[in-house]
């Protein structure tokens, strides 16, 4: 039954003092889907991924991964599983160079991590891993810069790619088109949906672009003050009515007219 | 295939230009030195008195001073952990070598298995805060243990070994490294030792194990969630900086008169701290010239100055904090290329060709 699933919650809760940002949340996801969480600011998103991806210890609840209990599982051991996670606000090496951020990420589940008498270069599959990596994500040009002088929207892309390098299976990705140029949008889609279907890879997508979270999943589940508020298919979501008057109405406009 | 592996010979002689160079000049240095005084080289190799021998005694220093200054670059520069008690490191390599040699008659290569375990063990106590505090905490948790340390060993109960607050005196020297009738020798063994050291460095710094330590430097949420448990990296770099610093206390050890306590003092541990940033902090080749800058200036500003030379060297400090952000070899590699410009600019304006004529 467990098996089915490739990623469980069981009434997860995490408490911040007096605030309950996450509150009995119980979901399960399959494997080779999307699936978006949304909801309204302070809904409880990012917190509940920082359960997920270890970044937070829950008050109470279990997260199993493959049937597996990782809720007490150290934060570098979730890479180890094929979690790959990206943050919200740019989270990379900033004075490292592309192909250096890419590379680490490769050597990070790789041989040969404390062989100090080595050079970094006799270890070649990195460096060819990375480079493949860079030209999946589209940042060849921009291979020897480093990352701070990129655009904004290039540090997305590098994000995705320092994830996408340790080639997980279940990718979070947190607002992944935050702060990005609107005609950049379409194109990182497009690459989340390639590597979803071209990987057979699990995509958790916490995203406040409707538009992008309608078009590309398969399920979405709705969070509103730190529960569960609905949970379905795009379409389901848009006509239901608990979340028109909770949260799109209010926000978005009448989606299930258009 | 010959010629590729000739050319990949040539190519890393090429590449270390710099190094090579400087390493020459400093074999050539000593006889040099005693050139200019007027010292014929047959009193040299007998090591005679003189002004040469003093020169030596001045360059060994900046030898052992460069060790220690790597050491605390691999800490702080590369991994990115500001340690308060580095002096603890250097001093204790210094009177374990003073005390053994001393009051127990150990000979020297005994000496450096027991520092070697000494520097080991003094990682592992840094070690033992290390997943729990960071940045400044870790600093001051790391000062704290080693003003332990500091007064343990200037304690009157430490007296019959460690000298008190005077300071560890008489020890005997081996005699084949004795830094008064050996001097030369000592030199080179310096010399040898800091290149070596700077070798060693340099690779581990290339590693995969350093690249990870510079990712820990920059970012160590994202190097975590990359997979990594930083606690190992951040423990292999204490440890190699441990030992390190305690040899470069081992030679000091040896070389100085006077092993004085100042040497285990938060003082000493700011002065790697401003040797490396005089040099380029995260820059190996920036320690070795941080070091030799920090002992160059001391020595020529007590001399002209004596007494106010501290109120100097504190203005001096000031003014490259301000003029040289990055260090000597940081600021170098930052501007290489503006300073080249300048350099044309300034050639073409007194022999009026280039960019000024065309202006």
């Amino acid at each position: 039954m467990k098996n089915d699933h490739i990623l469980i919650t069981q009434n997860l809760r995490m408490e911040f003092d007096a605030l309950v940002a996450v509150d009995n949340v119980s979901l399960k996801v399959r494997p080779n889907t999307i699936h978006s969480i949304i909801g309204p600011n302070g809904a409880g998103k990012t917190t509940f991924f920082n359960l997920l991806s270890g970044n937070l210890s829950p008050s109470a609840g279990r997260v199993f991964y493959k049937g597996r209990d990782i809720t007490q599982l150290p934060l570098h051991r979730t890479a180890h599983l094929g979690i790959g996670r990206s943050f919200q606000i740019t989270n990379i090496f900033p004075n490292l160079t592309v192909l250096e951020n890419i590379r680490l990420a490769c050597q990070a589940l790789g041989r040969g991590n404390f062989r100090f008498w080595r050079s970094h270069k006799y270890f070649k599959e990195f460096e060819e891993r990375a480079r493949e990596v860079i030209q999946q994500v589209g940042l060849e040009k921009e291979t020897l810069a480093l990352a701070r002088s990129l655009p904004h929207g290039g540090q997305r892309k590098l994000e995705f790619g320092i994830i996408l390098a340790a080639d997980p299976e279940v990718l979070l990705l947190d607002e992944p088109t935050a702060g990005m140029a609107a005609e950049q949008v379409p194109e990182l889609i497009q690459l989340i949906r390639d590597v979803q279907k071209a990987g057979n890879k699990t995509v958790m997508l916490v995203e406040h672009n409707m538009n992008v979270v309608m078009s590309i999943s398969n399920t979405i589940t709705v969070m509103h003050q730190g529960q569960v508020l609905a949970e379905g298919t795009a379409a389901e979501i848009a006509s239901n009515e608990r979340v028109q008057s909770a949260y799109l109405g209010q926000l978005y406009g009448d989606l299930s007219g258009s | 295939m010959e010629n590729t592996k000739e050319n990949s010979f040539v190519r890393a002689i090429k590449s270390n230009q710099g190094l090579i160079i400087t390493i020459l000049c400093l074999i050539a240095l000593p006889f040099v030195i005693a050139l200019i005084n007027g010292q014929s080289f047959s009193s040299l190799l007998a090591n005679e008195p003189g002004q040469a021998k003093f020169y030596q005694g001045l360059i060994i220093e900046i030898f052992i001073l460069a060790i220690y200054a790597l050491s605390y670059d691999l800490l702080f520069g590369i991994t990115g952990l500001l340690s308060f008690g580095h002096a603890m490191f250097f001093g204790v390599g210094a009177y374990l070598t003073g005390i053994l040699l001393k009051s127990f008659g150990w000979t020297l290569l005994p000496i450096l298995g027991v520092v070697a375990v000494a520097g080991v063990v003094m990682a592992l106590i840094f070690s033992i805060v290390l997943p729990r505090v960071k940045g400044i905490t870790f600093a001051l948790v790391t000062l704290g243990i080693a003003q332990v340390f500091h007064i343990v060993i200037q304690s009157r109960e430490m007296a019959k070994f460690a000298g008190a607050e005077i300071g560890l005196q008489g020890v005997t020297p081996p005699d084949f490294l004795n830094p008064i009738s050996q001097r030369l020798r000592f030199y080179y063994f310096g010399l040898v030792a800091v290149f070596v050291v700077y070798l060693f460095y340099k690779r581990f710094v290339d590693s995969p194990t350093g690249h990870v330590c510079i990712a820990i430097r920059e970012n160590e949420d994202r190097a975590t969630m990359l997979g990594y448990n930083t606690f190992y990296y951040k423990l292999v770099a204490l440890i190699i900086s441990a030992i390190t610093a305690a040899l470069a206390g081992v030679m000091h050890g040896i070389f100085s008169p006077i092993i004085r306590p100042g040497i285990t003092g938060s003082g000493f541990t700011i002065a790697a701290l401003l040797m490396i940033l005089m040099g380029g902090i995260g820059t190996l080749n920036g320690a070795l010239i941080g070091a030799a800058t920090f002992k160059l200036l001391s020595f020529l500003l007590e001399k002209w100055f004596g007494g106010a030379s501290q109120v100097i060297v504190g203005l001096v400090y000031i003014l490259l904090v301000l003029f040289l952000p990055y260090g000597i070899v940081g600021t170098w590699r930052l501007r290489r290329l503006q300073i080249k410009q300048g350099w044309t600019d300034l050639i073409g304006r007194f022999t009026g060709k280039g960019r000024a004529e065309s202006s």
